[in-house]
């Protein structure tokens, strides 16, 4: 048999079986000590009693005027006899007898003592040089009766009290189990990605050093994912700022000379720092996808972050058309919004690199939680879409990209649980590419939809 | 106009105070906190450009600060800090607009006027004042649908007078949006350029009153 794993129930199972066999033990005991005293005290009710009638008899018998006559002895009140007797000679002739004695009860007497048959306990006794014997007989049925009624006297409680007892065991454990319960629920209730910590207050003390350990481990983590923000933010600090200061002196060295080849070199100089600034750039992204903090402890709208960056990315020198379509209702989400802006951004500039030129790059955020980024351009051949989220992979060779944005967004994916669509070409059209990502929902507007 | 810019690194720094003050604007440059602090209690500036992790603090704390004392002076961020949470954080501390580095120096341009423009209350960047026709983004002007050309000083001043039509302008004041701290400004120069406009955009372009200074000419 497999235990359940409830340790509630397990403890409520095994006490319970461990009263009951207790308690049947104690009550086997009980039967069997009884029985052997009763057995002694009945033993010597029948011993008292044939010495008891053996003088009586022998005073009877021997006044007789005629001897070897049969004495039935009348009733003097109907009653049941539990014992009953005869009184016989050495020839076994029957000299008297009680009224309810049933003959072929005796066995032939064969010297003083106790004798068992298979229906009656037996006692011999006799007096003058044996001459006159007497058996007194009680049926073994009697003692059965009465060692009945004990063992029944013992184990009806048990059925009365079992159930209560095991009931009274179900009650004591729940109430003991009530903060460990309260603990798992408030467990249960979190956020998956929640690194708060949980409340110990009022643990058993066998318990209260995990939860002290698992608060520990949610901050040393909680501590991990904010070096790696801090870590990210100084390093693109760091970065950044002498980028952007060379590219700005690139662009006033072309502005401020007149020499067409120096133009022509500073314009060089800038591509090749921006270049350098997207790889950089891709690269930080590609290291929190795969080890940094995807989840916040509080859930966002998420159209917040798909408006900034999106609107951000219309302002820029060289992107076409992008539309946003953004449903009316906050959609809520526990998406880290940096995360989120890292997965648009990467769809949409693919979008735009991939697409053809001049053509819009729709952005649609479905009130569901789904992220759609779509573009006319070619078809992408089903051979090639199953391997565009591999890391260096090229969707065309001869644009420019370091092969690393959706390799990026289905990291993102994969690590939060949501789920990547590349479909070429994209639905109701001949032509063009789509990208569709289910973000991750807020686990209470799963359970309403 | 007068742009404060707070900018530690100094090769960045040079580059973004050459590029405004090449389009006419004077600019002062500080490159901490407390220097911006002082900056802005001395004089009265247009917009200030605001790097966020300066050797002295961080600006959002700077911003929350000059926003909390009622200072409603236009913010643009220039910052490294490209995160969304970041973007959140700039505009929810009162940023007017947030630029992530690098960026590209006539977006920084443009992104300048857009504020401007939106702080003069005019946020249509077509302008029409009686046969001018004034792009304030292209920074061109058709006069009778003929094109004009300005130089960058002459612009900024023109700008300052369309960005507050019908009030007065002191001299002094004219001075402040077009020079730096501490630029050698000769005594005449306002008078120069005020000149330069009328005889390209028309005599009634600018009216002035007697020693107390210009306004914009009824269109």
């Amino acid at each position: 048999m497999r235990l359940p794993h409830s340790l509630q129930a397990r403890l409520g199972l095994s006490l319970g079986i461990l009263l009951t066999l207790l308690w049947i033990a104690a009550a086997l005991v009980t039967t069997v000590t009884l029985r052997h005293d009763m057995d002694r005290v009945f033993d010597s009710a029948l011993e008292e009693t044939a010495q008891r009638l053996l003088p009586l008899a022998v005073v009877e018998i021997v006044g007789r005027e005629d001897a070897g006559v049969t004495q039935q002895l009348g009733v003097i009140r109907a009653h049941d006899e539990f014992f009953t007797y005869i009184v016989r000679d050495r020839d076994g002739r029957i000299l008297l007898q009680s009224h309810a004695a049933d003959l072929a009860v005796f066995p032939d007497y064969d010297g003083p003592g106790f004798r068992q048959t298979a229906t009656h306990r037996l006692f011999n006794d006799d007096a003058l040089q044996g001459t006159i014997r007497i058996t007194v007989a009680e049926p073994l049925d009697h003692r059965a009766n009465v060692a009945r009624g004990i063992l029944l006297g013992l184990g009806l409680p048990l059925l009365i009290v079992i159930p209560v007892a095991l009931l009274a065991i179900m009650f004591a454990v729940r109430t003991g189990f009530k903060s460990l319960r309260r603990f798992r629920n408030s467990l249960d209730a979190r956020n998956a990605q929640d690194l708060s910590q949980v409340s110990a207050d009022d643990l058993p003390s066998e318990i209260g050093p995990l939860a002290a350990t698992l608060n520990t481990l949610l901050e040393r983590l909680r501590e991990a994912f904010e070096a790696e923000r801090s870590f990210a933010a100084n390093a693109a600090h760091e970065l950044r700022t002498p980028l952007a200061g060379a590219i700005a002196q690139a662009q006033r060295l072309r502005t401020e000379t007149t020499d067409a080849a120096a133009a022509t070199r500073a314009t060089e100089i800038e591509e090749t720092l921006k270049r350098l600034t997207r790889r950089t750039e891709r690269l930080m992204q590609l290291a929190r996808a795969e080890g940094g903090r995807l989840h916040s402890d509080h859930e966002l709208d998420l159209r917040l972050a798909v408006r900034i960056v999106v609107e951000d990315m219309q302002r820029g020198e060289h992107a076409p058309g992008i539309t946003l379509d953004l449903p009316g209702a906050p959609v809520l989400s526990s998406l880290d919004p940096d995360a989120l802006g890292i997965l648009c951004r990467n769809l949409v500039e693919n979008a735009i690199r991939h697409g053809s030129d001049n053509c819009p790059v729709d952005v649609i955020l479905t009130p569901d939680g789904e992220l759609i980024v779509a573009n006319d351009g070619p078809v992408v051949p089903q051979d090639h879409l199953a391997r565009l989220t591999e890391r260096f992979q090229r969707g065309d060779p001869w644009r420019d990209g370091s092969g690393l944005g959706l390799f990026i967004v289905a990291a993102i994916a994969k690590r939060t649980g949501s789920v990547l669509t590349l479909t070429s070409p994209r639905p109701g059209a001949e032509n063009g590419f789509e990208a569709r990502i289910a973000l991750p929902q807020s686990a209470a507007r799963a359970d309403a939809v | 106009m007068r742009i404060l810019l707070v900018e530690d690194d100094t090769v960045l720094g040079a580059a973004v105070r050459d590029e405004i003050a090449g389009a006419g604007q004077s600019v002062d440059w500080v490159m901490r906190l407390d220097a911006a602090s002082d900056a802005l209690a001395g004089a009265a500036y247009d917009l200030v450009l605001l790097d966020l992790m300066l050797p002295d603090g961080r600006g959002i704390s700077f911003l929350n600060g000059l926003r909390a004392r009622g200072d409603v002076t236009p913010v643009i961020i220039l910052t490294a800090l490209d995160q969304v949470t970041d973007r959140i954080e700039g505009l929810n501390a009162g940023a007017d607009d947030y630029l992530v580095k690098p960026f590209d120096l006539s977006e920084l341009t443009a992104r300048i006027g857009s504020v401007a423009r939106r702080y003069t209350g005019n946020p249509n960047p077509i302008i029409t004042h009686g046969p001018l026709e004034v792009d304030l983004t292209m920074r061109s002007i058709r006069l009778n649908g003929k094109p004009v050309s300005l130089t960058a000083r002459e612009w900024a001043l023109f700008e300052a007078f369309l960005g507050r039509p019908g009030q007065l302008l002191s001299k002094m004041q004219l001075e402040e949006k077009l020079y730096a701290f501490g630029a050698e400004v000769e005594s005449n120069t306002i008078e120069v350029h005020v000149s330069h406009l009328r005889k390209k955009l028309g005599s009634k372009i600018i009216e002035t009153e007697r020693g107390l200074g210009y306004r914009l000419g009824k269109p």
